[in-house]
């Protein structure tokens, strides 16, 4: 079949009918499962039925499909799904490599000479860069890293780095907690970094100091 | 999940948000390219997504089982959302900026089609009488077509396309409407032998122009190579049985 064939086709199917959703229409479920070829057999061939006669899920399932195969949204959809890490390439290489130096170097400077010990907490001013609460030095367990609040921040972003600077978790907060998803396994004994960015104006970001913890090895057995 | 099952809700919110914002804003992208556009859009999905205390998350989260990934699902619902509101909003308004560009006879094509939601059937008939134009409806479809293709390229194309469907192809002949729809009769008869999955398949990929693949996946054939298999026998069968029918859908042979 040449092409002008399918455009003469093209052309008997073409009804310009605008089409209207019906009570029978698909869930959006079914219409996303349609899409990327999820369904079982006997639900698939339900919803077939279905799209068979409605111009209105024939056209969303083609729509969906389309932006299922749209480079930015496949891009999100990796990155939500941990197949991906945000970030240009570049970046994935050079931010991790800067992590590990700067995570080096404060190791390694004279002001952290001192073993178990972190940084004073006291020393920053409050008002104007977060302070972190906890965990700090060696810990029982860890759910939750905590800083304290900025006045005018309304987004906090934390970090959390283990001991060669690899960035373990990030995550932009508006409260001044972020919970430790289950993904996270930090292994007692080995030492983490962790910080936090407090948003303090449009593109602006205060720092806080980089802190350490540890948590603590069970009795032995 | 977890704050949502603790009915910590504003929490719930906020780390959602904070994980599927780019998801949703390259969802909205997909459809609407104008920076207004967009955050009016956007505020829009959330204004839905929040609405009864997470409604839609909730019973999303609350089925037992899921055919689809969350991830697929937002980006339907979000479609859905971006669609409706140029539907129903400020979309109107700012698709009818689209139609000021046209040449008088597409820009009254415009409204009628995709402001107004007019079969070309209708459209046609309307413009035929109220604006006294002379075209044969063949000549007005190759004047639809030049429409579609005139609004389709330009930046807001995909979210036109949505609401006006796939553009038809310019005819090659100088049909009268009633002929045309005798055809679709035809054709609809034609494509009700189908099975549903061979329906399916032959409009996604003639209509749809979706790519074989996605066809496959859809339709749950194996390969690309399947649908061509299918797609065209069936329009070979439908081709046969359409040649069997005469103008007004009778059987050419047998008739008395």
């Amino acid at each position: 079949m040449t092409d002008s064939d399918l455009d003469r086709l093209r052309g008997y199917f073409h009804t310009g009918e605008i089409p209207v959703a019906t009570p029978h229409c698909l869930e959006a479920e079914t219409v996303a499962a349609l899409a990327e070829g999820t369904l079982d057999a006997e639900a698939r061939a339900r919803a077939l039925k279905h799209v068979a006669t409605c111009l209105h899920c024939r056209g969303a399932v083609a729509s969906v499909t389309a932006a299922l195969a749209d480079g930015p949204i496949t891009h999100e959809i990796d990155v939500v799904e941990g197949r991906r890490r945000r970030g240009r390439p570049v970046l994935r290489v050079a931010v991790p490599l800067a992590a590990a130096a700067t995570v080096l170097l404060l190791l390694w400077s004279p002001t952290n000479d001192t073993p178990g010990m972190h940084r004073g907490v006291g020393t920053q001013n409050r008002d104007v860069v977060p302070v972190p609460v906890g965990p700090i030095g060696a810990v029982a367990n860890v759910h939750s890293l905590t800083w304290t609040r900025v006045i005018g921040s309304d987004r906090y972003r934390v970090t959390l780095f283990d001991a060669r600077g690899g960035v373990l978790y990030e995550r932009e907060v508006n409260d001044t907690t972020a919970a430790l998803p289950d993904s996270v396994r930090l292994i007692p004994g080995q030492p983490y970094l962790w910080k936090v960015h407090a948003r303090t104006g449009w593109d602006r970001w205060s720092a806080s100091e980089l802190v350490e913890f540890t948590i603590a090895r069970g009795p032995p057995q | 999940m977890a704050e949502l099952q603790r009915g910590r809700i504003d929490a719930a919110w906020d780390l959602f948000l904070d994980r599927y914002r780019r998801l949703i804003f390259a969802a909205i992208r997909h459809y609407a390219q104008d920076y207004d556009d967009v955050m009016d859009v956007f505020a829009r999905v959330c204004e839905s997504l929040r609405e009864a205390d997470l409604k839609r998350l909730r019973t999303f989260i609350a089925q037992p089982t899921h055919t689809a990934r969350f991830s697929t699902w937002l980006v339907t619902v979000v479609r859905n959302l971006t669609i409706d509101w140029f539907r129903h909003r400020d979309g109107r308004r700012r698709l009818s900026t689209v139609a000021a560009e046209l040449p008088p006879l597409r820009r009254r094509i415009f409204e009628h089609v995709f402001l107004h939601k007019r079969s070309h059937v209708e459209a046609y008939e309307l413009m035929r009488s109220a604006d006294c134009v002379g075209l044969s409806f063949g000549q007005f479809l190759v004047e639809v077509s030049a429409t579609y293709r005139a609004v389709g390229d330009g930046r807001r194309g995909r979210i036109l396309r949505e609401l006006g469907g796939p553009a038809p192809p310019i005819p090659d002949t100088d049909d009268a409407s009633d002929t045309v729809s005798e055809r679709r009769e035809e054709l609809e008869d034609a494509l009700s032998a189908l099975s549903p999955e061979e329906r399916v398949a032959v409009e996604l990929y003639v209509v749809e122009e979706m790519p074989a693949e996605s066809v496959a996946k859809v339709v749950g054939w194996p390969n690309a190579k399947a649908v061509y298999n299918h797609v065209y026998r069936a329009l070979a069968a439908m081709r046969t049985r359409l040649s069997t029918l005469d103008g007004a859908g009778r059987p050419t042979s047998g008739k008395t």
